[in-house]
Parts: C-alpha cells; sequence; structure tokens
C-alpha cells in the first residue's frame, strides 16, 4: 500500500454487484453534481462582482499569461553584430541538422578576411518549420536564437511565408551581440 | 419482401451469448440490419478511425474497425534521418505523452551503445515520464466524459493539464512535442524555481481531481453507461498482446515499470492499480488510479532530484556543450561530426520497451554502423486493442462504442505510426 | 356606452391584445436568454468567460457588450443570412413542415398560464407606475371602475390538458425531421426522439395526477388558487409541500420530454452528430434550437405553477399581507400585482437557472437505460404516489 496524496484519498472501486441504496436512486448524487458546479458557479460570479475576473482565460492578445513560458520556441531572430551584418557564417550546420529541411543558405565571400564566409540568400520556411529549435542547437556561433512569441507568422499566402534573411533580422526585438554568450535556445 | 438471413459472418453466436447477458431480444432472420458507417471524421473517433457498423435497431450485430487513416510513414522516414533529426517524429508518436516516446527512442539508441546515464537523468527522465503519463491519462478522461456528455470534467481536466503543459514548456520549450532526451542525457538542464513551482501546480490539480470524482464516480448514470460495457476476459487480452490499463483493468497486474524496471521506478514507492471485470468502468478506475500513482511517484521524484552531471560523457553520442563548441577545436569538429553523420551507434539489433500510457511501447532497433537507423520498427500498444474491438463491441449497442472506445485511448499517432 | 370592434369590445380587445402580445413576447424573450445562459453560465461554472467580443460600437469608440448577449443576437442574424442548402431530402414538404411542428407547441402551451393574479384595472391606473399617464386613469376610474382580467392568454377549464395535448404534437417534429432528411444518423435521432417523448409524456401525465387529485381541478387558475390557501395557519398548500414526491417525477419527465441533458438522446452529439436535425441549416435549424430553449423556459413555468405556488406571495391576498400572527399590511393593488408578477419571474428565473446547471453537470443516458427509467421506474412510482394520495385524502387529510 503505498503512502496517499494529503487531499487526495485513493480512489475507491465501486463493484458493479454491490451498489449501495444511494448510489442506485439518481437523485443523491445527482445533487452532490449539482452543488460542485454551482460551487464553481458562485466562485466565479462572486470574483465578477467584485471586479475581478472570474475564470482562467486569459484574453489573447489583449493579456498574455503570466506563466507563458520564457523558453517556448518562437519565430527565429538572426543575430547581428554592431555593425548589422548577420554574425552567421553560412556554415550550414542549421540546415544540415533540421528534421523539416526548410532552411535554405547559400553563402558567398565575405569582405573581411577573419569572417570568411556570410550567408547571401538566407530562406526560413515558416510554414514547414516545426519548432523543434535543432538550428538553435546546431548553431556553433550562436548566429539563430528563437523569441518565446510567435506574432506575426501567420499568413495568408504560402510562399510569403518563406521569410528571407532581411526579415528575419529585423523581427522585433532585433539582438545585437559581437561577443558570443552562454547558450541561447 | 424476400425472407433476409443474416449471414454466417456476422458471428452470430457471439452475439447470442453477449444478448442473453444483457437480457436483449435476440435479433433473427427476418431482421434486416442497416449499414451505418461511423467516418473518419466523427467528433467522438480520437483522431480518425472509421467504423462500419451493422445495426438492427440500435444493437450492433457486425462491426468492422479501420484504422489507419493518421499512417504518415513514420518507420521509413527512420530510415532517411539520423538518430538525433529522428528524434522530433517519435514525439508525434503518442502526441499526448510524448516525452514517454521520447525517452524510450532515447534509451533504445543507448542501448546499443552501451551508455549508462547520470543519476540526475535518471530521476529527472522518471519525473518528466510520469508527468506525461499523468496528462496523456487527463486527456483520455476528459474524452471519456465529454463524449458521453458530461461537458464540465471535461474542461477541468483541461484546465489542469494546462498547467501541466505550460510547466513543461518552461523546461523544454513546447507545450507537446518537447524533442527533450538527447541519447546519453537531455537536451538541458531544468531551470532554477521549476521544482518548486511544480509542487504547486501538482497541488492545484488535487481540487479538480476532487471535483471529478465527486461529479464522476457514483454517479448512477455514469455507472450505467460504464459497467457492464465492453468487457473482455483475461484470457483474451492477454492472447491478443494487450499491455496497460487495458490488460489491468482485467485483474492481471503487468505493468513494465515493475516486471523490468527501467529509471527509477524500483526505488520509488508507488503501486500497480488492477481492476476486476475488464469493463469500462474499470478501465476508467484503472486509470484514475494511475493519475494518483503517478503524481506520488512525481512527488517524491520532487524531493530526491539529485544534482549533478546531466549528460553523460559519451562523444560520440551526443553534441558536446557549447562552451567547448565555442571554445576549443575539438569540441568544434565534435560538433560539426555528430551533426553532419549523426550518432554512429555499434551494428546489431535490439528490442527495448517502455510502459507507454496505452501499455508496453517497444522500440526494435536494428543498425547497421551508420548514423541512421536501417530499421525502427515501433509496438504500438494501442494497434493490438485495435484488433480485439470488433469483439468487444458485438452484442452492444450503437450508444455503446462511444465510451468503449473512449476508454481504449486509441491515440492516432501512435496506432497508425 | 361600449364601443365595439368588429363586435368585441374594444377595451377587451386592446387589453387581451397587450397580454398575449407580452406573454408570447417574453418567451421568445427568454429562449434568446435560455441560449445566452447556455453559454454563459456554462461559461461561469466551467471556469471560462464565455462569448464577450460581438458587441455594438457606440460613439466614442467603446462598444456594448451587454455580456455577450450581442454574441447571440450575431448568432440570430447569421443563421438568418447563411446559406439554406436544399437537401436530397424524401419529402421536401415534410422537411419544411417539421420545423413548425417542433415549434409551435413550445410557445402556445403557455396561453393558458397565468403570470399575475386578477387585475382591477381602475385601481391599476392609480399605482404610482402608472398614474402620470396623460388621460388613461381618468378614463378608466370614470367608465369602468368594475373591469378586471387576468393575466392569461386564455382562460379554458381544460387548462391542463389542453398542455398536454398541444405539448404531444411536437414529437411530429422530431419524427418527420428525422425521417424526412434521408440520413441514417438523422433516422436514429428520430426513433429515439419518438420513443422517448411518448414515454415520457405518459409518466408526465401519471405523475400530475395526485396534484389534480388534491385540488379538484384542472383548470390552471383554480390550481394556484387552490396553493394559496394556508395549512395549519401558516402553511400555504403549495405542490411541493403536498405531493413532494411526484415533484421529482415530474421535473424528471418534463426534462426528458423536453429532450434536454440528461436525457437529449435524440441529438447526442458525440454520436449521432445532431441526431434528427443534422441536414437543417440556417434558420430553420435555429428554429428546432429556439423552440428548445423556449422549452426549457416552459418546463420552468410548469414547474412554478403547479409545485411552487405560481404566481402567489404566500400570505400576500388581494388587500395586503396577513400574515399568520394575525398582523395585515396594506399594500396597494398597483403593487400587488407587480408583487406576483415578480415573484412568479424570480421562480421562473431560478428554476431555468437549476434546469441549466443540470444540464452541465450530468452525463446522457444509453438508449435502453432511458426506456426502463420511464416504463419502469417513473411508472410505477407515479402510480404508487397517486394510490398514496388517495388513501391520505381519503383518510381525511389535506
Amino acid at each position: 500500500m503505498s503512502q496517499q496524496i494529503p487531499g487526495l484519498p485513493d480512489m475507491t472501486y465501486i463493484d458493479r454487484e454491490k451498489r449501495t441504496f444511494l448510489d442506485q436512486i439518481y437523485f443523491w448524487e445527482i445533487t452532490r453534481g449539482i452543488l460542485i458546479t454551482t460551487k464553481h458557479f458562485f466562485r466565479n460570479m462572486a470574483k465578477w462582482l467584485t471586479f475581478r475576473k472570474g475564470g482562467v482565460v486569459i484574453l489573447y492578445p489583449e493579456e498574455m499569461r503570466p506563466d507563458y513560458s520564457q523558453n517556448n520556441r518562437g519565430r527565429h531572430i538572426l543575430v547581428q553584430r554592431s555593425d548589422g551584418s548577420p554574425r552567421c557564417v553560412a556554415c550550414k550546420m542549421c540546415a544540415t541538422n533540421c528534421p523539416a529541411e526548410c532552411i535554405t543558405i547559400v553563402a558567398e565571400e565575405s569582405d573581411d578576411s577573419n569572417i570568411q564566409k556570410r550567408p547571401k540568400v538566407f530562406e526560413i520556411d515558416v510554414s514547414r518549420c516545426i519548432f523543434c529549435g535543432f538550428c538553435v542547437e546546431a548553431c556553433p556561433v550562436d548566429a539563430i536564437r528563437m523569441a518565446p512569441t510567435t506574432e506575426e507568422l501567420a499568413g495568408y499566402n504560402r510562399f510569403r511565408m518563406i521569410y528571407d534573411k532581411k526579415t528575419l533580422m529585423t523581427w522585433k526585438p532585433t539582438v545585437n551581440d559581437d561577443v558570443v554568450h552562454g547558450y541561447n535556445p | 419482401m424476400p425472407e433476409q438471413t443474416i449471414p454466417a459472418t456476422y458471428k452470430i453466436e457471439e452475439v447470442k451469448k453477449r444478448r442473453e447477458i444483457l437480457e436483449l431480444p435476440i435479433a433473427g432472420p427476418g431482421d434486416q440490419p442497416i449499414k451505418v458507417n461511423i467516418g473518419p471524421s466523427h467528433p467522438a473517433m480520437h483522431g480518425t478511425i472509421k467504423m462500419i457498423a451493422e445495426l438492427v435497431g440500435e444493437s450492433i450485430v457486425n462491426i468492422d474497425v479501420e484504422p489507419g487513416f493518421l499512417h504518415r510513414g513514420f518507420e521509413k522516414m527512420m530510415e532517411d534521418h539520423n538518430y538525433v533529426t529522428a528524434l522530433p517524429y517519435t514525439d508525434r508518436l503518442n502526441y499526448v505523452s510524448a516525452m514517454i516516446n521520447n525517452f524510450g527512442y532515447a534509451e533504445t539508441i543507448e542501448k546499443l551503445f552501451g551508455i549508462e546515464v547520470t543519476e540526475r537523468c535518471a530521476w529527472l527522465r522518471t519525473l518528466f515520464a510520469e508527468l506525461s503519463r499523468v496528462t496523456d491519462h487527463y486527456t483520455c478522461q476528459a474524452a471519456i466524459c465529454s463524449e458521453i456528455g458530461a461537458m464540465t470534467p471535461f474542461l477541468y481536466l483541461m484546465q489542469a493539464r494546462d498547467y501541466i503543459w505550460e510547466h513543461l514548456n518552461w523546461a523544454s520549450g513546447a507545450r507537446q512535442t518537447y524533442s527533450y532526451a538527447r541519447i546519453g542525457g537531455l537536451a538541458r538542464d531544468i531551470p532554477d524555481g521549476w521544482l518548486g513551482k511544480l509542487k504547486e501546480i501538482l497541488d492545484s490539480n488535487i481540487p479538480l481531481l476532487k471535483d471529478i470524482h465527486g461529479l464522476m464516480d457514483r454517479n448512477r448514470i455514469f455507472l450505467d453507461r460504464t459497467q457492464g460495457v465492453g468487457e473482455i476476459s483475461k484470457e483474451d487480452a492477454i492472447n491478443a498482446g494487450i499491455t496497460g490499463p487495458f490488460l489491468r483493468s482485467t485483474g492481471i497486474d503487468y505493468d513494465v515499470r515493475k516486471a523490468m524496471p527501467y529509471h527509477k521506478y524500483a526505488e520509488v514507492d508507488w503501486e500497480v492499480p488492477v481492476g476486476k471485470y475488464g469493463d469500462n468502468y474499470d478501465r476508467w478506475f484503472v486509470r484514475m488510479r494511475e493519475i494518483e500513482e503517478s503524481l506520488k511517484i512525481c512527488y517524491q521524484c520532487i524531493e530526491r532530484i539529485p544534482s549533478g552531471p546531466l549528460n553523460v560523457d559519451a562523444f560520440q553520442a551526443h553534441l558536446p556543450d557549447k562552451a567547448e563548441v565555442y571554445d576549443n577545436i575539438e569540441g568544434l569538429i565534435n560538433h560539426f561530426k555528430i551533426i553532419i553523420d549523426g550518432p554512429k551507434p555499434p551494428k546489431g539489433s535490439i528490442y527495448h520497451c517502455v510502459e507507454g500510457s496505452n501499455g508496453e511501447l517497444g522500440f526494435f532497433l536494428v543498425s547497421d554502423g551508420s548514423g541512421h537507423a536501417y530499421r525502427l520498427h515501433v509496438r504500438a500498444p494501442s494497434l493490438m486493442i485495435m484488433g480485439q474491438l470488433d469483439k468487444i463491441i458485438i452484442g452492444h449497442q450503437l450508444a455503446d462504442i462511444i465510451p468503449i472506445f473512449g476508454t481504449v485511448n486509441m491515440v492516432g499517432g501512435e496506432c497508425d505510426r | 356606452m361600449e364601443s365595439t370592434f368588429f363586435g368585441i369590445n374594444t377595451v377587451t380587445f386592446i387589453t387581451n391584445l397587450v397580454i398575449a402580445g407580452g406573454i408570447f413576447g417574453f418567451m421568445f424573450t427568454m429562449g434568446a436568454v435560455m441560449s445566452w445562459s447556455e453559454r454563459k453560465q456554462s461559461a461561469q461554472l466551467q471556469d471560462r468567460i464565455g462569448a464577450n467580443r460581438a458587441g455594438i460600437p457606440l460613439p466614442g469608440g467603446k462598444s456594448l457588450k451587454v455580456w455577450g448577449f450581442i454574441n447571440n443576437i450575431a448568432d440570430a442574424i447569421k443563421c438568418l443570412v447563411k446559406e439554406d442548402f436544399k437537401p436530397r431530402a424524401y419529402d421536401l414538404f415534410m422537411y419544411n413542415l417539421a420545423i413548425f411542428f417542433a415549434f409551435i407547441p413550445a410557445v402556445i402551451s403557455v396561453a393558458v398560464i397565468p403570470f399575475a393574479g386578477e387585475v382591477h384595472l381602475a385601481e391599476l391606473f392609480q399605482s404610482w407606475y402608472l398614474k402620470w399617464i396623460p388621460g388613461l386613469p381618468e378614463y378608466f376610474a370614470t367608465n369602468l371602475p368594475n373591469y378586471v382580467f387576468r393575466v392569461q392568454v386564455a382562460n379554458l377549464n381544460v387548462g391542463l390538458l389542453f398542455v398536454f395535448a398541444v405539448g404531444s404534437i411536437s414529437v411530429f417534429g422530431a419524427i418527420l425531421a428525422g425521417w424526412s432528411s434521408n440520413n441514417k444518423f438523422s433516422m436514429m435521432g428520430a426513433l429515439r426522439a419518438c420513443s422517448q417523448m411518448i414515454s415520457y409524456e405518459v409518466a408526465m401525465g401519471l405523475a400530475l395526477l395526485g396534484i389534480i387529485f388534491i385540488y379538484q381541478t384542472v383548470d390552471v387558475w383554480s390550481l394556484v388558487q387552490g396553493q394559496r390557501e394556508l395549512a395549519f395557519g401558516w402553511l400555504p398548500k403549495w405542490g411541493i409541500v403536498l405531493q413532494p414526491f411526484a415533484f421529482f417525477l415530474f421535473i424528471a419527465s418534463a426534462v426528458a420530454e423536453n429532450k434536454r441533458m440528461p436525457f437529449d438522446l435524440p441529438e447526442a452529439e458525440s454520436e449521432i452528430i445532431s441526431g434528427y436535425y443534422t441536414e437543417y441549416s440556417a434558420f430553420k435549424m435555429l428554429m428546432f434550437m429556439f423552440a428548445e430553449f423556449i422549452e426549457i423556459c416552459f418546463v420552468a413555468i410548469m414547474i412554478t405553477t403547479l409545485f411552487f405556488g405560481g404566481y402567489s406571495v404566500p400570505y400576500l391576498m388581494a388587500d395586503g399581507f396577513h400574515w399568520p400572527w394575525g398582523a395585515f399590511t396594506a399594500v396597494s393593488h398597483g403593487n400587488v400585482v407587480l408583487l406576483e408578477l415578480g415573484s412568479f419571474l424570480t421562480k421562473v428565473f431560478f428554476f431555468c437557472f437549476l434546469l441549466q446547471q443540470a444540464r452541465w453537470s450530468l452525463p446522457r443516458f444509453r438508449y435502453d437505460q432511458l426506456m426502463r427509467l420511464g416504463w419502469k421506474y417513473l411508472l410505477p412510482l407515479a402510480l404508487l404516489n397517486l394510490v398514496v394520495t388517495v388513501i391520505i385524502v381519503a383518510l381525511g387529510g389535506f
């Protein structure tokens, strides 16, 4: 017999051959059930009548839920260096690691010889992306991150949902960072 | 009107036996059945299942169950992706308890590698797996309630489930498709304060569970709908290969977590609930008790998680820490090799099973030494139940299909892969 | 000098028009209010908010939301302008006719229910809320000082039988709708509806035999008058006091007749989609649902009238409060009418609330369990109730 959780006793089994009289007349248990829902009803009404919000519903997008996770995998953000260029070196680790194969990268030579490559084309097909975060995990230079919210991701046109480099860099908030910090999923 | 005899395929003996038990008149020659299609898109078919039922009045004389509408080629995909990029696909097998699938998959590969995870990782995996099981049982019970008409318990359970999901979002990054397991450990460690908040959330679930007990448990309408309906005998269940709450409701206490213990199940104090007759009420009872037992395991895990390293030190299996990748060249090369080729377990084949929320979820892996699997087969627990569903339903009425199917908890992603 | 209007006394005509308009208007409004409470009350008890976005824009940037009621009006407008497709029905005439069979009985059954007591029109116009109308108080005081009418549309002395007769017509609505829809699921919904409604009509009628026996009348007005009397000098002889068992039987049968949860098998959404009105769309489906909501209100009105004294406030007679300890508080006629109407509405709203709470808390019956309940439990219990009532009355009680 394992230990009980305080406040939640183990459920008792009601054998179908041994139902009690109170189980057999419908009204007793029905009244108890109605009392439970009435308790919820009046608890919520009391909250509304004292100008608070009854109910646990969040009216999105005017409100955000207070326990909205900060680690949620939302839209992708390309990190910029302090001069505005993307930190990406077009190594294509993210494109290789992507399970949905939705990242397209075309590399070109960079002007700076310390940074040898930069992306000419960096596109993410958001209608194919599964928001798994593998690209963020794969990047060796912390060039792509995921913001927690997912606004501006819906679209009316399938082809307009392939977001190019410029869009990915200019979604608010932008991130400018020259130094690579810790891991930022 | 020509006399129509009921054809021999109608399993007439079983129908007679069932209807004698239920004290209903027997459909004889001259009764013309009508064929009704309870189609793939129906409010009560979780995921998609087609059933073609032949009815005489309201009683079912024959039923043909067709799963498979959600088949997406999971096992073929495994041959194409490497072991790391295949992980999000396992999330989408039993999508209501995705952590269990993730961990089962990761452990199969770890067994092939011969890797043993760290203590902290084992405790965390136990905790996450039990939280997933709790959310799966919440979903199943809520669906049963809403389909037999009581919408309010459905919403109370959804409220309880939602807090847990958002909390898992804080740890892993998603509410349902976590992709949290990695070979050799987990994707990242839990944030500070996560365990304390989890305790609050589990405490807040308890009043909602008590409300559900008060609304449903002794309500005679509910008892009449579920007791005596959808019975399966012990022998039939074992012969069909059914495991999980379905089997335990018939009275046999086989649970993979007790029979072949993995993670830390042997070290926490919990028990396996069993039913008595194998009918709908017993499956409801077993799942409710399993929620309570899983909550007990969660409370004990919260107390007992040790500190220590999270991922085991196996460079060929998982990505190195980001500090290594940014700083030294071996880390960078390791990172690149694993991403481009994938982790390469040794050649061989292995079968490993975990206790999913519907039964024994098994992964059979054949590896040829390269970065992706040669063959990965998933033993889906709910598929075995689908095979027996027609024997269970025949003889009952049309209105009984709904609670029976609800308590089966067929999750389309797992049954059809 | 009496003016006539097609042979009917003008004043009578106008008062009857006002009363009929008021009562039927009240029923239609209650149908809308019930569908609003289906959303909002259910939201309250499920910890949600319910629909609250639709609003009428007001000048100044705000919008009038009325706690979600505008959503219901928006739904009605949507149903009016939606595409009304023509299914390949077996019989289009029956398909269209079924709506009327479902809708009309629910509304006209309320014609025999009194909403308030007798109204003396001349005194009514002296009350504080009507005496500011120019001209009418003087007209009635001089010309028709003794004019009396009842707040009841039809003054039938077979009131209760009329209710049952009209109520049994609504079975046709369900059957015709399901049969003419050319859809197996609709057919099954129609079969379930038909057998359910017929069984529970029997149980409902028999449960009320005790009431009829005690108050010695079928006329609804006299039933309410009978409930105003006091037993032992202080307890009003309400139906719930004299026949508590029949109250439970009646409430179960009436909810089953209305096809609401827990008896809403004919339209069980998770099994047969929408049952007998699957193939209806737009305004026709709205009429079916509207009829169902109006019937909830009607069931509440029946419970109030038969078991809780109708419009009567305990101890309130036509001239004031006659308290049981001998005191007397005078109340003016206008206030008496207002109190009676108010008490009727309060009781009706309370029972509507209770029926809606029961709707959301309970699972639904299976078909054979429903039949078993109706024929094997409710019917014998109603007869037993009648036998016990007869014995007690014969022994001199009540």
